[in-house]
């Protein structure tokens, strides 16, 4: 498990960030008391640090700096200032990524990745697996016992959605937010001429009814 | 100062001397002065008088041009009776130091409103990243709560955090120092993070988007143009018609890049189509759909303004809006990248 040392001042962010952290799977480290931070860090050896730069006592460029000489995790910034020349000293100072508040969860988990990825050298799977589909994000396929078939872009999103939540409901508004995420920017209708497509080619596959409609609630796989 | 001017001004000593020679010829006449001689006195008093005064009207008149091209070549007009030459008589030195007074007390007043400006700016600007923390908080508290209110309270949200930009965008299109940075961007990803900053207010809203040929490079600051395209997405949203559609194209004319935001809703109508771009400008869509401030188009146009960007708007009833905005080249950019200076002066450590 991946660990992440998280430096802010705000209790609540702090609180809600390291919940989100440890949904994802990874093991964060809130930091609590702000006196001597680069040695906890030290002794916290995380793999990434997420810093805000408004910080009581030292902020967060001079920390960087100080972390920077004893400890090589990747430092991603974190902080309300979106000035030009505050993300430039963030970067110069051996940042490695710069989020301006109030962030986007699923951008900052992505960005997160990223750079976790860039240390360790990891590179992600590009097929997903989920109640007898093999669905293939890099060719754009998705395959069962019985045969193969090609999604559009909209397709795949949504399969690739409804797959990483096998088994739970996924509301039609998550779902629209999720597709935007991933610059597809469709409206509720276009989603269910997307939905009606998705479901004759599975049915080509002999997955037919594998994608309920939950009424009220949105579509289950 | 003209001739005709300078003899009006002149008309009571003009007066004067007239009749005062009058009176003394005739006193000279009745007391047995021959004629000829008081004449000949009258002609060298006329050459004398008309000599003195052309003297002084040129006198006068290259002082006033003296004084008008300090004027004239003054950026900060109240500093002039600061910037004018020695006065040549004492009148004039004490209407100058008079002058001097008042515009003493008008640099005074100047100069503390700009730092007024400056304070309140600089407190905005924290104000806003302050706010910024709480809106944080309660955007990851909201995404544990059932999806109905999730869904309401995230676009509440987003609107304060729309609120929000526009005053932090208005704050610094309203300062003289103007902290944008141009830089080599992709105009497809300041498109895409437009979106996305936007996403809840336009997704909310029920409106599709489709972008293509995006594939353009753009030198300008990313974070200007992400908030200029986003109040146009977000007016496209606000005026949305039926089956809400807004297209974003992108294209190369010459040198210059140019960006069309399109949607397919209700339209401006032709009389006010001239105005949208003023402060506080509403028009008969924002009075009859509400909440509309007119600060959003008028801040695209200072913003765009300042990076040179033009911006382009045509309309049609029922039909649609199409916004343009055209990016410099590369080239055709002044040296206006004031935070360089900044940065080179930030004493920038690499560790």
């Amino acid at each position: 498990m991946q660990t992440i040392m998280i430096i802010e001042d705000d209790s609540v962010i702090c609180e809600e960030l390291t919940f989100l952290l440890k949904n994802e799977g990874y093991h964060p480290i809130p930091v609590r008391d702000f006196t001597d931070i680069p040695k906890q860090v030290a002794a916290g050896s995380p793999d990434l640090i997420l810093l805000d730069i408004v910080l009581p006592g030292k902020d967060g460029f001079s920390l960087c700096r100080e972390i920077r000489k004893s400890v090589h995790a990747p430092v991603i910034f974190i902080t309300g200032r979106d000035s030009g020349l505050d993300e430039i000293r963030a970067f110069s100072l051996g940042g490695d990524d710069y989020i301006t508040k109030p962030y986007n969860i699923p951008v900052m988990m992505a960005r997160i990745k990223a750079v976790l990825r860039r240390g360790s050298g990891i590179t992600e799977t590009d097929a997903m697996e989920a109640c007898g589909l093999v669905l293939n994000l890099a060719k754009g396929t998705v395959s069962s016992e019985t045969g193969t078939a090609v999604l559009s872009r909209n397709e795949l999103q949504i399969l690739a959605c409804l797959m990483e939540h096998a088994g739970e409901i996924v509301a039609r508004a998550d779902l629209v937010e999720m597709l935007w995420e991933n610059k597809i920017y469709i409206d509720d209708n276009t989603l269910s001429v997307n939905m009606t497509r998705l479901r004759g080619k599975l049915e080509g596959i002999g997955k037919g009814g594998l994608v309920k409609t939950r009424r009220g609630m949105g579509y289950q796989l | 100062m003209t001739v005709m001017e300078f003899l009006e001004d002149r008309l009571g000593n003009i007066v004067f001397q007239a009749v005062f020679i009058i009176a003394a010829s005739v006193f000279l006449l009745v007391t047995g002065t021959e004629a000829g001689i008081l004449l000949l006195l009258f002609v060298i008093w006329f050459l004398f008088f008309v000599g003195i005064q052309t003297a002084a009207f040129f006198r006068y008149r290259s002082r006033l041009r003296e004084l008008q091209n300090i004027m004239d070549g003054l950026d900060e007009k109240y500093l002039f009776a600061e910037c004018v030459p020695k006065a040549g008589n004492v009148y004039e030195t004490k209407l100058f130091d008079l002058s001097r007074r008042a515009g003493k007390a008008m640099i005074g007043a100047v100069s503390d409103a700009r730092a007024a400006q400056r304070e309140y700016r600089e407190y905005v600007e924290s104000w806003i990243h302050e706010i910024k923390t709480p809106i944080t908080a309660a955007g990851l508290i909201c995404r544990n709560a059932n999806p109905e209110v999730r869904w309401k309270l995230s676009r509440e949200l987003a609107q304060v955090e729309a609120h929000v930009e526009r005053a932090l965008f208005y704050a610094r299109a309203e300062s003289p120092e103007k902290d944008f940075f141009i830089r080599q961007t992709h105009l497809a990803d300041l498109v895409d993070e437009a979106i996305l900053q936007y996403r809840m207010l336009l997704m909310q809203s029920g409106i599709r988007i489709e972008t293509g040929n995006m594939e353009q490079t753009v030198y300008t600051d990313g974070k200007w143009v992400i908030f200029i395209i986003g109040q146009l997405l977000q007016n496209a949203a606000r005026y949305r018609g039926d089956d809400a559609l807004v297209t974003l194209s992108a294209g190369r004319c010459g040198k210059q890049v140019w960006l069309t935001v399109c949607d397919n809703g209700i339209g401006i109508p032709a009389h006010e189509i001239s105005r949208v771009w003023e402060r506080g400008f509403t028009g008969s869509n924002g009075r009859s759909r509400g909440g509309s401030t007119g600060m959003g188009l008028y801040l695209c146009r200072r913003l765009a303004d300042c990076l040179e960007i033009g911006t382009e708007i045509t309309s049609e009833i029922g039909r649609g809006t199409k916004v343009t905005l055209i990016f410099p080249a590369k080239t055709g950019l002044k040296d206006r990248n004031n935070i360089t200076n900044a940065v080179n002066t930030a004493n920038l450590t690499n560790p």
